[in-house]
């Protein structure tokens, strides 16, 4: 049944279709996998395009694009004619994003849609496929580039939507960390662009990375809701008309491991709250085994309240509402955040690298552990009721050729022993400490 | 006393029962999903600061934020921590507490019924020492803190203020950090007597469950416990609010990177009547896409001018004895893009939209309300808080059914004008 990783790191799947129990898998063409998941409770029916991009100079480029196709296309030239087809469509939602996975980007172009026996309408589904079929590949255009006011408009927004990270500090202050630690590396890039790249963008060259995004990237399609995988596929065959030429390569993430040296940023700003947030290598690739181990080692540290982050730096001293730990899987990171005073700064640090040193000197209770083990079961079981978090899991399955199941990663963490736990947690090493501070007190920390 | 819903068209059946005690018991019926989620609500929230504690005369003042460190308290147990029983189970526990309601909530995906002892147990059984009274506020202290950097969190409070004279609505749900300071464990006591008594709260419960072992076992750790009767009314007392806005403009200054606007219309019909609260929502709900959704003129040109982008929503807000619109973004230019919104106002007052709108939006909402009911976490949210104000969350399809276009644009006319509107702005600091 499966073949093997192809050049771009997706697994190709010989003879048409592949079944689990949950997941259908199609290969409609060498570049192109359509994943059906067929589920009787949903009453709406999920679906997401997603090309598959590497994080390379073009980044901004590629983040640009969809927002520009999302303006309008033949037959639905603007939003106002999209906002109308929509509403007539039971209000389906319709929208597009970048996001950042490892060193490469996704271009989603999603649409839900209600199903078509809840409103005693037929052709909703259909009318989905037709309408993304549209607008990723019938853009509106000019002197054959896409119309300069949408692209004008667009940068405009675009630019806006970077510089508006800095509204949310949370978010703000881990991207910070990200890009001070990545320095250098595919992965400091910003998911969205970058302002610089956008005030100097060519729009001959934006037409030509899009050409290139529809006839050459990957594309993974999800289908998620009440359907018959036969009929999804007939549809979408019938409606997609993308012109595959060549298969675009996207090279694999690369995870740093060697030069790795602790190091200390601190930014200032008009904030009440300091951010101390600090990024690790894991130096543990996402497609081997270590991995398991790993992501119980993150739920141990700060996967949630029975974590040693959330009893140590909240509840026994205090000193935050929110401390936590999380893995970008994809990219070999371990990133912690908590919100504090900046007064308890070195305290906190103190007490975040205590619950790391103690873990790796195997201070883990049974207590802690068996807690960890069923926080994760519980959240990927419980994804399989949300129809995002299903595409997102089997998304990241197409990105590292793995092939679990939602099941079969549970069992394998349930598999896990601590001294796997404690063994992964020595090649764990601190990067970088970022904190963001108040522009008021003293200067030294 | 047990009674099954069914909505034929949505394919949802629904279980409520009664307690005794006067307890609400709501089960959700969700063949085929993984999860369950379970609800555990008072009506309880920030605005209730002033009121009658059960079995005094007087009515008593208390420090702002007291509902929500409640909350926090309430996790606590004389051996140790709620949350290290939850997570022996694997269930996902949380919590939280708005203007009218407090709410403790798990999602599990076994061990329910275990679970549910859990959760019916700790709301149960508050433990309050000055010792755990006082380590709780630097924990709040740092939530506040939190919320103080959120721009989004500001634009919205600043406006509640700006709309209000004195009604609490005004005041953050938290508290400030000077509030919770003042708050002992007798005043949480006393708080915690008069509204989590079941006769004032409500149980939903959603996922594939079987609803008579849930009604048992709700009978079997109520056995002991009050009964409804004699619970009385809670009299809860709220100030006599001034008519019109108390302020037209607020500003504030924040990190950010360009302005944010929130525009608001207060609503003055002192509402108590939960059918009539269900109409004004779907009323609003039409009013604000018809308005400004994606498919308006004037969103499509202010779109094309830079002056809104795709951070631009809107929402109303209907409660008991107070509600209004809300439309929020980002802009470059706050005063420009409220005074499009008036003139676009004005306009429609004259010249409204065609019935052909009106129509599709209607189908619009149709859909939306159809695609809440995929998530359990969302639709017992929205079913408890709707409960609250004695409205039927499964009657909404009938009534959006039933709404005219004539009531449309009388609440249009009544609701949305100049005078009755705050516009909030947090502008760049740097």
């Amino acid at each position: 049944m499966l073949e093997g990783r192809n050049r771009y790191g997706c697994i190709v799947f010989k003879g048409g279709e592949w079944k689990l129990k949950d997941i259908v898998i199609e290969n409609l063409d060498k570049n192109t996998n359509l994943y059906v998941i067929p589920d009787k409770k949903f009453k709406t029916i999920y679906i997401s395009y997603c090309f598959h991009r590497d994080l390379d100079e073009n980044y901004t480029y590629n983040a640009l694009v969809p927002a520009v196709l999302k303006r309008g296309c033949e037959g639905y030239e603007n939003q106002k004619e999209i906002g109308k087809h929509l509403e007539e469509q039971y209000g389906a939602l319709f929208d597009v994003g970048v996001q950042k996975r490892g060193e490469r980007q996704i271009l989603r172009f999603t649409m839900d849609v209600i199903n078509e026996d809840y409103v005693g309408k037929d052709g909703l589904l259909a009318q989905a496929f037709y309408f993304l079929n549209r607008i990723i590949t019938k853009p509106v255009l000019e002197d054959s580039m896409f119309r300069e006011d949408y692209v004008d408009q667009e940068k405009e927004n675009l630019k806006n939507r970077i510089l508006a990270m800095i509204n949310d500090k949370m978010q703000y202050s881990m991207e910070r960390c990200i890009q001070e630690m990545c320095q250098g590396e595919k992965y400091a890039r910003y998911a969205l662009g970058s302002v610089d790249e956008l005030s100097s963008l060519d729009p001959e060259k934006l037409y030509e990375v899009y050409r290139d995004i529809i006839t050459g990237s990957p594309l993974d399609i999800f289908v998620v809701g009440d359907v018959d995988p036969g009929k999804v596929s007939a549809l979408i065959k019938n409606s997609l008309d993308l012109e595959r030429s060549h298969i675009k390569l996207i090279p694999e993430t690369i995870i740093k491991k060697i030069g790795i040296k602790q190091r200390e940023v601190v930014e200032r700003m008009d904030v009440s709250q300091a951010k101390l947030n600090i990024g690790f290598r894991t130096n543990v690739p996402v497609n081997q085994d270590e991995y398991f181990p790993l992501v119980l080692y993150a739920g141990i540290l700060g996967g949630g309240p029975h974590s040693k982050l959330f009893i140590n730096v909240r509840e026994k001293s205090s000193l935050a509402y929110y401390a936590f730990a999380r893995l970008e899987k994809y990219k070999g990171l371990m990133l912690i955040g908590s919100g504090i005073d900046q007064k308890d700064y070195e305290q906190a640090l103190e007490i975040i690298m205590e619950q790391i040193a103690d873990i790796e000197k195997g201070r883990i209770s049974d207590m802690e552990f068996t807690a960890s083990v069923n926080a994760i079961t519980t959240s990927l079981r419980a994804a399989k009721d949300e129809q995002g978090q299903l595409v997102d899991y089997y998304l990241g399955n197409a990105i590292t050729g793995a092939r679990h199941t939602l099941e079969d990663f549970i069992r394998e963490i349930q598999k896990v022993k601590p001294e796997a736990v404690v063994e992964v947690s020595k090649k764990v090493k601190a990067d970088t400490v970022y904190l963001l501070r108040p522009n008021e007190g003293d200067v030294e920390n | 006393m047990k009674k099954v819903i069914e909505n034929k068209l949505l394919r949802e059946k629904l279980v409520h029962s009664r307690h005794r005690s006067g307890l609400d018991v709501y089960i959700m019926l969700k063949p085929g999903y993984s999860r369950q989620f379970a609800i555990y609500a008072t009506q309880y929230g920030s605005n209730d600061s002033q009121f009658v504690p059960r079995g005094r005369r007087d009515s008593i003042t208390v420090p702002d934020g007291i509902a929500h460190f409640l909350e926090h308290k309430l996790f606590e147990e004389e051996e140790g921590n709620v949350f290290a029983e939850y997570s022996k189970l694997g269930a996902q526990p949380n919590a939280f507490t708005n203007f009218n309601m407090t709410a403790y909530h798990f999602t599990s995906t076994g061990n329910f019924h275990e679970c549910l002892d859990v959760l019916l147990g700790f709301v149960g059984r508050p433990y309050f020492t000055d010792e755990n009274v006082e380590k709780e506020k630097g924990i709040i202290a740092q939530e506040i803190r939190m919320y103080e950097d959120n721009p989004y969190w500001g634009v919205y409070f600043n406006l509640l203020r700006g709309l209000y004279h004195d009604f609490p609505v005004r005041k953050d749900i938290a508290g400030t950090v000077e509030s919770i300071y003042q708050i002992d464990k007798e005043t949480l006591y006393e708080c915690y007597k008069t509204f989590y008594h079941p006769s004032n709260m409500a149980l939903i419960v959603a996922g594939d469950v079987d609803p008579d072992r849930v009604i048992r076992q709700v009978d079997e750790l109520f056995a002991d416990g009050p009964t409804g009767n004699g619970a009385g009314e809670i009299k809860r007392i709220f100030p006599e609010e001034a008519k019109g806005v108390n302020k037209n403009r607020v500003e504030e200054k924040l990190a950010v990177a360009r302005p944010i606007f929130a525009l608001g219309f207060k609503d003055e019909e002192d509402v108590q009547d939960g059918d009539r609260l269900l109409d004004k929502l779907i009323a609003n709900d039409i009013i604000l896409d018809m308005l400004m959704g994606t498919s308006s003129d004037i969103y499509d040109e202010l779109y094309e001018e830079g002056l809104i982008d795709s951070s631009f929503s809107s929402s109303y807000t209907g409660e008991r004895h107070y509600g209004y619109a809300l439309m929020t973004g980002q802009t470059k230019d706050p005063e420009k893009v409220v005074a499009a919104i008036f003139d676009e106002i004005e306009k429609r007052k004259s010249q409204p939209w065609e019935q052909e709108h009106f129509t599709r939006i209607k189908k619009k909402k149709m859909g939306e309300y159809i695609r809440l009911f995929n998530s359990l976490d969302s639709t017992s949210i929205q079913f408890v808080s709707m409960l609250f104000k004695d409205v039927r969350l499964l009657d909404y399809l009938e009534r959006l059914e039933a709404i005219t276009y004539n009531e449309i644009k009388k609440e249009f006319n009544e609701l949305y004008s100049k005078d009755s509107s705050c516009l909030s702005s947090i502008m760049p600091s740097a």
